[in-house]
Parts: C-alpha cells; structure tokens; sequence
C-alpha cells in the first residue's frame, strides 16, 4: 500500500512552525487510520530526510533528529523520493501516493517546492505553483486585490529610487516576498523607511510599504476548496500586550502550539453586515488566487470598514482549530486535502503545437546566429 | 594405593578445573553491570580517555561501603591465584559496586549511540582478548578476575582505540560542512572562552539580526563534530552572519576547527579555571583559547584579565586589529559599565559615551556584552543599530533566572554554571535580592536564604581550595547551606565552617530531588534560594 507523505520544514524563517504543523499533520492522519504515513524532513540546509511520523518536535530542536534516513528528490518522470546510498548502494523508492504540503514561508509555500513536485509526478495538497506564488508575493497579491475592486490599503515596492508614497506617514514596511510577520518594520517617515530599507536582512529581496493603521485589527477566516468552497467561522487574533505594535511573529506562533495555542476570539463578534462582505470578499479572493486545499485570508478593520491584507496559502496547523462552525474535524480535513490532491491535478503540460513545424523549417544554428 | 592417590589427586585437579571456570563466568557476567556503568561515564565525559579510570578512583573511594567493596574485590582477587574461587566474590564486587553510580542513570541515560556501540563492542573484544590470553596461557581464572577488575582501564583503552577511527568517519561530515562554508560564504564569528560563550553568542545574535541574516551554532554545538552538524543542518542559503561557539578540551583543538571553519573576527570572552584537570595549567588555557586568533583579521577580547589584556598585546603586535573590551575600564574600544548602585550601564565605544542608563535584564553580564557590542561592530552593524537594539535585550536563559516560586519563595536558578566567577556573582545576587534575608542574616522563619548545590568540578588541582572558598563565602550570605552529593562535600562544609562570624546551618542530601524536596520544606513566602550548579548523576 502506497503511503500518504507528509512534508514539513525546509529552508524558510518558519522551518520551526512547519515541523509543528507537519507532526500535527502525521499525527493526525495516523489518528484517522488512513494506513501508513511517511513523515519527510526537509532540514534547514535543504537536504531530505524520512523520519519516524510519531516524533515530538524536540527531537528537531538540534536540527535533523536521530534515527533519521536520508533521502534523494529527483524532478523527473520516473523520480521522487528514493533512500539515497541505502545498504547495498541501491536507491530505495519510496511508493508515495500523494504528499501533504505542510511547508511555510520560503521555498515550501512559494511554489518552489510545489514545481518540484510536479516534476517528479507527486500528488499534493495545497496550492499549485501560480497559486503559492501569488500568495507568497504582497506586491502582487496586494494589485491582484485593488485590480479587481476588492477593499485593500494602499500598498507600494519600496525601492532605493522610489518616490515617497502617495499616503502619509507613519508606515509599515513589509518584506516584499515572505509568509509571516518576520521582518515587519514601523517607521515614522520616508526617510526611516527607505534608511530601513538597506539595514534590514529581511528586505533583500524587497519591501513593500503601506500606511500603518493601528486602529484597525485582524480578523481572519480559513477557506477551503475540496468538496465546494467553504469557509471557516471568523476569527480575531488577540495580541499579547496592548504596546505591541503588530500582531507578531511570538503572538502568532511561539505563545502555544503553533497557531492552535494563540488566543483568539473565535467566532469573532462582529456585525453581520461586517460578517457578510468579508465572507464575500473571502470567497472572491479564493477565486482570484485559484486557491487549492485550505487557506487562510486575513483582513484589517475597524469594524466598519474591511480591507484584505494578505492570504496564507499553507496556513500554520492548516487552519485546522478555525473550523468550529461548520465543523470539520481534522481527519476530515486531511482526507479532503488528500483526495483534492489526488483528483484535482496542479498542472497540465501541453506540446500540442510543438509538431516539429518549425524545427524542420529552422535550417541551421549557424544561419540564425548569423 | 599408589593408583587411588593417583586417582584423587587428578579429581582434585578436576575439581579445581571446574571452579575455575565457575570463576570465569562468575567475573565474565560482571563485565555487563559495570561496563554499562563505565560505557555511560565514557559517554558523559565525552569519552575522553582517562575519564573512567578517574571516575572509578573518585566511586570506589568516596563512602566507606564503597571502599570495603573496592578492598574485598582486590583481595579476594590476589587469593585467587591460589583459590580460584575467590574470584567469584571479585565478580560480585564489581558486579554491585561501587554503591550510587547507577546503571542506567537519572539525569543523564546512557544512551546507545552508533558511537557508543562502537565502543561497547571494542571495550567487549578486549576484555574477551584478555580471557583468550588466559586460556592460551592456562591462567584463565586469574586473567578473567584481572579483567573484571579492570573494567574502567579497558574502556578508557578502547576510548583511545577508537578515537581515530571516530575521527575517520567524521571527516566526511566535516568535508560536507567544508562545502557548504564554501558555497554560502558567510563572514564567521568564533567565540571561545572557558565560560561567558553562549551569553556572548546570544547577545551578538540578537545586535546583528536586525541588520544581517544570521545563523548560530546551537548550544552545545561546540566541538568538532557539533560545529560540522550546526554548518549541515543550519547553515541556510543566504545567510551572512555565521556565529560558531568553539570550546576546547586540550590544545589543538580549536586550531583544528579553525582550519576548516576560519573565523574572521575571533571573539575571546573570558579564561578561567574550567576544564582545568584536563588542561593542567591556566596557562595551557589562554593558549588553547588564542588558537582561534590565528585566521582572524579581527580579535574581540576582554581585557579586565590581566592574561588576555597580555594576550591582546601580544596579538597587537603580530598584526592583528584588536577590539579589547572591558566592564571596568572606559578607555577600551568597547566599555559596558555598571552605574553604581543600579542594574543599568554605560555603553562606551572607542571612549565616547553611546548610551547611558541601559537597563540590563536578568543575567546579563556586563564583559560579555561588550565582548558582543564589539564583535557586532567588526561585522559592520553601525553604532546606532546596535544602540537601539540594546533596549530590547533578551536576559540570559538558565542565567540566573530569579522566579517565584508557586509557594511564594524566590528561586534563582544558576544550576548551568560551572565556574568559580560566575558562582560568586550568583551568590552576591542573592546577597543583593531585596526583602529577603540579607539584611537580616537569620532571621527567623521568614527572610531566610538557602543555597543549594553540589560545588564546583573540573577544577583539577584547585577543586578543593575553590570550593572551600566558595564554601565559606556562602557563609557570609546565606542562612543555609544544602551540599549536594559527595564529590565536594568536604570542602564546602569545611569552608562554611571556617567563616566564624556566620550561624549558617549546613545539611547535606545525597541527590538533586533529596535538595528540592529540602527546600520545599523549608523555605515560605519571602525566603530565597540559589541553586548553584547541578552534577549529573555520574557524579558522587
């Protein structure tokens, strides 16, 4: 029987909350009993691993745990996981029927991951290449939004040659490319920010720049696609102390266990005029994102107003503790995720078109350089 | 009648035959309890050769029981060159004892390693080596009793065995973490020193993560092969900053370490008596530790030492561009000083004032911090970075952590130091807690002020002269003091009643739940008590 594979860590500032939702995820499944679960580490540095799927999160803590077995990822056909150097020298393939995306931030939630995977033919939850990379891009995903008419704050590239805003100070500044509140940046003026802009490790590869509105908060619904579109009760996040400026990375992550341990007013009180256009505008932004598995959508509001802020295509826990009403059990929710990635394809390659035409027309690679 | 004495006396060689081999399997089951106990010493003592035989000398000594049992077991091994059976009492000696280490361990299991089996299985062909002798040379009887008692010296032999073929098969991990040094090209930071490492580290993580991307060994990622595993595992694409802590045990050692993981700004932050048996001289210490000056372009360096303001100069003239740092003295490059009567400092850099008032959070030490302020300067952060991010400075985690107990009692917590230094700092905090005690040495009931621990090791020839000092300071602070465990005890009950002018009550427990369960009943709301240190279990 071929085993259901879980994949968590990997090379991204949220490696540590991934390894707490993928054990969730194995655990999880084992509870379901949908027969045998591989549990695959991608450490830090990149490189693959097959660990027990009944470890505890201290066991990464110094990294890859013991016991573990190393593995190989080739993009190909006839590829996939396979025991690199096993005991006689030979490649062990693993038989994995379809893998639960449990990556977060980085190349797991970017579409990187997501493109290998596709190229060596394995099945997975989540989102496809496009819909990872949207979400992983708030520049993007923030013109996607106004584009088509959807409530949003403004939001502009932060370069070293960018002309100041159209909108007043004070601002947050936000990795451009990046999953969680890691990075995020308050900055009074102009200035700051594009002093900020050179200083801060986390805006190497770009920053974008908003108006900072401390008078609104966060509100919050999980969305999921398989069987219909579905949304989760709403959400309020609490943070920790009244002085922060941000929900933060701690609030979001580090208080419990992963966001499961996090306080939270859940369903959140608001009105149901309120209640109403965020679960329109959510539904249209599942839509614009070609959304796959289960995401979550956040927004900002002061209770009147409502903008979308970002989507979190590979939420942490996959959102699981925000489907109260309806209610949906884990285990549902991973068998749906599971039959979605089995029955929904990621992508299509086509080659009609490529009949040769054109490379028996080409005459010689000379002549076109010529 | 010529036949049957004949006759007799071949049964009684026969005789004597077959309790020799009862001997033999008597002394041959022995090895099992106690090469599992002397397995889990190696492994502790980072199976450093030499480790099981000092311990065995410490366990076999430290209790008169132990010292009976040590005694029987070698004279009835003598009497079994003559009568074989003796030797069965030696294996039942060694069998048991020594009384308190005990197999499997509390605080610290043995675990089985790949390492560790390759040990037990070279530790086992040795003693089976031992036995093969004995037969070939008909002294089986005597050489098997020989290698029951031998146990320890055997394992530390099969420690030094199978350190080359250690070394062999961490080279590839070692050539990997090479490569991967190599491919991401980080500008690494070494810090070494005998304690004031990982505060030192921390600091420095947390005043060049706003500015670069970095990545930190691991705690206890200190040797050769634990900075290999934090540069495979850790060490992500991208990362600009690389902070490897590098202990040592021995000369040689860091050398080593430098030559394939080169530190371009070498951070020293403090010498001390720790690891002192194994190095000898505190001499041999600085000398060790400088080791990782030589690839640097930059050495960070406190000089409120007299050795390393030494060493700094010596260094300054060889080339290299110094950054000394002190907690003292303003004219440094990098001063943190203390504001008299407060917790918060004064942050110089190249003698100009950059910040006053720094509040410093719980177990913060001021050398240490300016050991980070001008590493992090050497890797570029600027002054007004750095300034900022003072604010929000973690405090030092098992640092002398001061908490409340659920019962209302004040528990400072410096169960992970080891060194004389860090042991008085720890005790002048508790002098300096407000409410409780100080002001009012035994006070009654309520105020009172414990401390608990089982002394300072690794202290080679000074163990006995540390501790009976340290013993005697507590006695000008404390009410109480708890000796933990044998291994010090004589020399801090000896020092705290050396100190006449104290009334400190003085009680010893066998073990760290005997301690707590001490302290639980009694201190109440408003007591104190400061854990100093914490030996695990294959201490006496």
């Amino acid at each position: 029987m071929p085993d259901v594979a879980v994949i968590f860590g990997g090379p991204s500032p949220e490696h540590d909350v991934s390894v707490l939702t993928g054990l969730q995820a194995a655990r999880g499944l084992d509870l379901a009993g949908s027969g045998p679960v591989a549990a695959l580490y991608w450490s830090k540095t990149g490189d693959w691993f097959a660990v027990d799927p009944g470890l505890e999160a201290e066991a990464f803590v110094d990294g890859v745990p013991r016991g573990a077995t190393k593995l190989q990822l080739v993009a190909a056909p006839d590829g996939g996981f396979s025991e690199s150097g096993g005991r006689l020298g030979r490649a062990r393939q693993l038989d994995i029927d379809a893998a639960v995306v449990c990556c977060h931030g980085g190349p797991g939630e970017d579409g990187s991951l997501q493109a290998v995977l596709d190229l060596a033919g394995i099945a997975y939850t989540g989102p496809s290449v496009a819909g990872a990379s949207v979400g992983m891009d708030k520049l993007s995903f923030g013109a996607l939004m106004a584009e088509a008419g959807l409530p949003t704050l403004p939001r502009q590239l932060l370069s070293t040659d960018s002309a100041a805003p159209s909108f007043d100070g004070p601002y947050i500044l936000k990795p451009r490319f990046g999953g969680s509140s890691i990075g995020i940046d308050v900055v009074e003026d102009f200035a700051t920010a594009q002093a900020r802009l050179s200083a801060n490790p986390h805006f190497r590869s770009g920053a974008v720049v908003e108006p900072f509105r401390p008078d609104l908060s966060d509100l919050q619904v999980a969305v999921r696609s398989w069987p219909a579109l579905q949304l989760s009760a709403v959400e309020r996040p609490i943070r920790s102390s009244a002085t922060a400026d941000i929900l933060d990375y701690r609030d979001k992550y580090v208080a419990g266990e992963g966001m499961a341990g996090a306080p939270r007013q859940l369903p959140a009180q608001i009105s149901p005029s309120l209640e109403k256009t965020l679960r329109e505008a959510a539904a249209q932004v599942a839509t614009l994102t070609g959304l796959r598995g289960v995401a979550r959508i956040d927004f900002l509001s002061d209770d009147s107003q409502l903008m979308v802020n970002e989507i979190n295509t590979i939420p942490g826990s996959l959102a699981r503790y925000l489907w109260v009403d309806p209610v949906v059990s884990f285990g549902e929710l991973l068998a749906d995720l599971l039959d979605e990635a089995r029955q929904r394809p990621t992508h299509a390659y086509t080659t009609s078109g490529a009949d040769g035409t054109v490379l028996r027309s080409a005459g010689s690679i000379a002549g076109k350089l010529g | 009648m010529g036949l049957s004495t004949v006759a007799a006396a071949v049964s009684v060689a026969r005789f004597h035959q077959g309790v020799a081999w009862i001997t033999v399997a008597a002394c041959g089951l022995s090895w099992v309890p106690s090469g599992l106990r002397w397995l889990r010493v190696a492994q502790r003592e980072h199976y450093l050769a030499g480790s099981s035989t000092r311990f065995a000398a410490r366990w076999w000594t430290i209790t008169p029981v132990n010292r009976a049992m040590a005694a029987t077991a070698v004279a009835a091994g003598v009497i079994s060159v003559w009568r074989p059976l003796a030797g069965i009492l030696t294996g039942l000696m060694v069998a048991a004892g020594p009384l308190g280490l005990s197999l499997k361990g509390r605080t610290a299991p043995l675990a089985w390693t790949r390492r560790l089996r390759t040990l037990a299985g070279v530790w086992a062909v040795m003693e089976i080596l031992v036995v093969v002798i004995g037969l070939v040379t008909g002294l089986a009887s005597v050489l098997t009793v020989v290698a029951a008692l031998a146990v320890p010296l055997l394992m530390d032999a099969a420690c030094v065995v199978t350190a080359p073929i250690e070394r062999r098969l961490s080279e590839h991990f070692v050539a990997d973490a090479q490569r991967r040094l190599q491919r991401v090209a980080p500008t690494v930071v070494g810090i070494t020193g005998s304690y004031g490492k990982t505060s030192t580290k921390n600091h420095l993580v947390h005043l060049v993560e706003g500015t670069s991307s970095v990545v930190a060994t691991p705690a206890s990622f200190n040797n050769r092969a634990g900075l290999a595993r934090a540069i495979n595992e850790h060490l992500t694409d991208g990362t600009e900053v690389f902070i490897a802590e590098m202990g040592t045990y021995g000369l040689g050692e860091i050398a080593d370490m430098c030559r394939w993981c080169p530190p371009r700004v070498a951070v020293i932050t403090a010498i001390g008596p720790v690891h002192l048996e194994r190095f000898g001289t505190e001499d041999r210490i600085v000398e060790a530790k400088s080791e990782i000056a030589v690839p640097a372009r930059d050495v960070v360096i406190q000089v409120d030492d007299p050795r390393l303001a030494a060493l700094a100069d010596r260094l300054a003239a060889e080339g290299k561009h110094m950054v000394r740092c002190s907690a003292s003295d303003r004219s440094a490059d990098v001063s943190v000083i203390r504001e008299a009567g407060t917790t918060r400092v004064t942050v110089t850099i190249g003698g100009e004032t950059v910040a006053t008032g720094v509040e410093l959070p719980t177990g913060v030490q001021p050398a240490n911090l300016a050991c980070a302020i001008g590493a992090a300067r050497s890797v570029g952060v600027e002054t007004s970075s750095i300034v900022s991010t003072l604010a929000d400075l973690p405090a030092v985690g098992h640092r002398l952590q001061a908490v409340r107990s659920p019962s209302g009692f004040t528990i400072l917590d410096d169960t992970y130091n080891s060194n004389p230094a860090g042991a008085r700092a720890a005790l002048a905090a508790l002098g300096e807690l407000e409410g409780p005690g100080a002001a009012d040495p035994g006070g009654g009931a309520t105020g009172t002020t414990a401390v608990v621990t089982p002394g300072m090791v690794e202290l080679g020839s000074r163990q006995r002269a540390e501790n009976y000092s340290f013993g005697s300071e507590i006695a000008g602070v404390a009410d109480n003091l708890v000796v933990v465990g044998r291994t010090n005890r004589r020399a801090l009950e000896a020092g705290a009643a050396s100190n006449g002018s104290a009334r400190m009550a003085v009680t010893w427990v066998a073990n760290r739940p005997q301690a707590v369960a001490w302290v639980r009943d009694h201190l109440g709301p408003g007591d104190a008590v400061l854990y100093e240190n914490d030996l695990p279990d294959h201490y006496p």
